[in-house]
């Protein structure tokens, strides 16, 4: 997909950069500012928030959230303040040999300060590094809806992601991994709470303008005036009474993911002690699965190349190329309405309005990276990016992947209908556990039409 | 544009012999680019920092509401109307339909039509707009949850129920009508779904929490499907017909009710709250979100009939 707005921008902030060099060359630049959050602008312009609440919503997560080197974890949160004190700030190691700054050593350069998967070489990365914020975690041992487990993500840390430039960090120290985990969950609650705050600020009524003796003041028509009701928790305790219920409801998600991991039945996972045959005939039933109603070949392609259904896109690069198709959508509509001139006066003052609105997308916009399509995994490689165990693949078969088009095939809540009984995915695990070794032959051809739509 | 930069990036080096390293970091710089601050929005600001800290740490003041609905009146009342389009209806396209199923995803070989903007060009009515109650202080058991279940179908790569409100509680049959397999994705803010159809068979989906606007519904396997999910606490919902009907039985008389209307073709994405700016919007006081307020009596049957300019829906 081409992205007109995305492609003049390029070109236009590198040369911004060429002017900021200048700056710097002419100024110098003896002290740095210490890295600071920042705010997820393309919900900030796709929620209409508007502008003036950027600075109040800045401050309450300040507020919850403290800053990337003095990181602060309200009660509610559970977060353990110890392990995040040793995850932020600035790398560093005391006389023990302890180390601190953990995040900034290991992680920031492609997670970014606020774990908006934005570091300075996650440009340069396929896939992107995970944008922390909405706590959507791919490879995980809970069901789609669910949050991970800390074994999960704890899991992530220790192995990486085959595949991808996530590299594994087993050879760190276990307390400096766990510190880790609990950083990675602390960027992801504030990364939900700024969502909330949107929801907070969305609802508030306007309030009424008083004087200095506390009166309402008055139009001439005789209504009361009313003016923008600021986002303060501190002034409004009842805004802090629903920031506070918000924070619950999202804690809780944390707080019951260990009741949401997918246990299979004891009985129905397959031995270890198979005989290859039976693993061969577990494979055959999985092939048929595959090409028949578990309908893998869909997406995955009839050759399993993942050479299917390649258009869809995952929810982080959905929301971006949402945000650049809208933003093309809105150019033309006011190339077309300057074009067809005279215009009233409402009219021209709606363009003008439209006019600012849109460069306010447009300057969002050149912070962004293009988007890209979810490709379905070429199942011939054996590379598994949430692991190779058999209950890895059985997780992905049973639950799908969140945040992706893999759909699950078990049931999506406990007691629910599965698409698949927990033996036909076990067969599934077989065949796709096989399917690097399978002879080429063997496989189905790619019909033409997958062909044109690679191209 | 990118050749001028090298130009220029060249012209550096001769005229200023940056050494290697230097140029590296000009070149970084240039291709990560900088970010003004505004794009990227304004960082905390610490003396309000400090003091909404204190706010959070402190004991709360209690507060006496839980900020749910206090009931006041006795008895019920019933909603009626329509909503009517005020324009020329507009034409769908088709949909950007693809793939291998290209064929079995078309009806006599023509791709179907999008559904963002339904108008009956003989009553002007706009099908799916979606209106229910915000907070109900009191549910008439009529419009209590109950254990029906609603069919959810789709056809020739068309869900055939565009809008499917519910009260949480039911069930969502997800039925597949199709010789093809589908996957149903549903990303709301609190009901997160995806899970495949075999061809021929049905699942079912229920819904924990209600959602406080319409939530988008999916394929992956088939991108261009598009249908929209509403699990609300309690019947109060209802979503136009293709005459722009609809009618709310039973909800409580006596106490100001404020209702929530949506279209899907509102908006960047997704669907938002329709706004109206005519004058029997404004004796409802129609909000800027979307949102009105209208107190029955008992056994009152209110109609409202409502028309929606071209404008309003994107038009």
């Amino acid at each position: 997909m081409n992205y007109p707005t995305l492609n003049k921008l390029e070109a236009f902030t590198k040369l911004q950069g060429l002017c900021v060099l200048a700056v710097v060359l002419a100024a110098g630049c003896d002290t740095a500012e210490p890295p600071a959050f920042r705010l997820n602008m393309v919900e900030a312009v796709v929620r209409e928030t508007p502008p003036e609440y950027s600075q109040e919503i800045s401050d309450v997560l300040g507020a919850m959230f403290g800053t990337p080197d003095q990181p602060y974890a309200l009660a509610e949160t559970g977060l353990d303040q110890a392990k995040l004190d040793m995850a932020a700030g600035p790398a560093w190691s005391d006389k023990k040999g302890t180390n601190f700054g953990l995040y900034r050593k290991h992680c920031v350069h492609c997670h970014g300060v606020t774990g908006d998967g934005r570091g300075p070489t996650a440009r340069f990365l396929n896939p992107y590094p995970r944008d922390y914020r909405p706590a959507v975690y791919k490879f995980k041992s809970t069901l789609n809806a669910a949050r991970p487990t800390d074994a999960d993500l704890h899991r992530v840390l220790m192995n990486g992601v085959p595949g991808t430039a996530m590299p594994s960090f087993s050879l760190l120290p276990g307390s400096e991994v766990e510190a880790l985990v609990e950083y990675v969950k602390y960027l992801s609650i504030r990364g939900q709470m700024e969502s909330a705050l949107h929801m907070v600020v969305y609802e508030l009524e306007e309030e009424e303008v008083v004087d200095e003796n506390g009166e309402p003041r008055r139009d001439e028509a005789g209504e009361p005036l009313l003016q923008r009701t600021p986002l303060n928790p501190a002034t409004y305790p009842e805004q802090r009474e629903e920031i506070l219920s918000y924070l619950e409801e999202l804690m809780e998600g944390w707080n019951t993911a260990n009741e949401q991991i997918i246990v299979p039945a004891e009985d129905q996972i397959p031995g270890d002690d198979r005989l290859p045959e039976e693993v061969l005939a577990s494979a055959e039933a999985g092939r048929k699965l595959f090409y028949g109603k578990a309908d893998c070949k869909k997406c995955h392609g009839p050759t399993a190349l993942g050479d299917g259904q390649q258009t869809d896109y995952d929810n982080w690069n959905k929301v971006h190329h949402e945000f650049l198709v809208e933003i093309g959508r809105k150019s033309e509509s006011i190339v077309k309405r300057v074009g067809d001139g005279e215009l009233d006066k409402a009219a021209e003052q709606q363009l003008i309005n439209d006019r600012v609105e849109l460069a306010r997308w447009q300057g969002v916009a050149a912070t962004l990276y293009k988007p890209r399509n979810a490709i379905p995994r070429n199942l011939r490689q054996g590379i598994y990016r949430g692991g190779r165990r058999r209950i890895d693949i059985f997780h992905r078969v049973f639950t799908g992947i969140a945040g992706t088009p893999m759909p699950g095939s078990g049931p999506a809540s406990p007691g629910a209908k599965g698409t698949l009984t927990e033996a036909q995915m076990w067969n599934l695990v077989d065949y796709v556990l096989s399917l690097p070794y399978e002879p080429p032959s063997q496989p189905l051809k790619a019909l033409p039409v997958n062909v044109d739509e690679v191209l | 544009m990118n050749t001028h930069i090298i130009l220029t990036c060249s012209g550096l080096l001769v005229r200023c012999r940056l050494s290697a390293a230097f140029l590296s970091v000009v070149c970084f710089l240039m291709v990560t680019g900088c970010q003004r601050a505004e794009e990227l929005g304004p960082v905390a600001e610490p003396a309000s920092v400090a003091e909404i800290r204190q706010a959070f740490s402190s004991g709360a003041d209690a507060l006496a509401s839980d900020g749910a609905a206090i009931a006041t009146g006795t008895g019920w009342a019933t909603l009626r109307g329509q909503f009517v389009y005020d324009g020329t209806p507009p034409q769908m396209k088709p949909y950007d339909v693809r793939g291998e199923d290209r064929a079995k995803c078309s009806r006599a070989g023509k791709a179907p039509l999008q559904e963002t903007l339904l108008v009956d060009p003989e009553t002007m009515g706009i099908a799916n707009v979606v209106i229910f109650i915000r907070d109900a202080a009191r549910v008439h058991e009529s419009a209590q949850p109950n254990d029906e279940s609603i069919v959810f179908d789709q056809k020739e790569c068309v869900f055939l129920t565009h809008v499917a409100a519910m009260t949480v509680g039911q069930t969502l049959e997800i039925k597949n009508s199709d010789p093809m397999g589908h996957n149903t994705k549903i990303e709301g803010r609190k009901n997160v779904f995806n899970q495949s159809v075999p061809a021929n068979e049905t699942l079912v989906f229920s819904p924990q929490k209600e959602e406080p606007v319409p939530v988008s519904v999916a394929c992956s396997i088939h991108p261009w499907m598009a249908a929209y999910f509403l699990p609300r606490a309690n019947g109060y919902h209802a979503v136009t017909g293709a005459d722009g009907s609809f009618e709310i039985a039973n909800v409580p008389a006596g106490e100001v009710l404020e209702f929530q209307v949506w279209h899907e073709s509102v908006g960047a994405r997704d669907g938002g709250p329709l706004v109206l700016e005519t004058p029997e919007a404004k004796s409802l006081k129609w909000s800027r979100k979307g949102r009105f307020k209208i107190r029955l009596e008992e056994n009152e049957e209110k109609v409202l009939n409502l028309t929606v300019p071209a404008s309003a829906l994107g038009g």
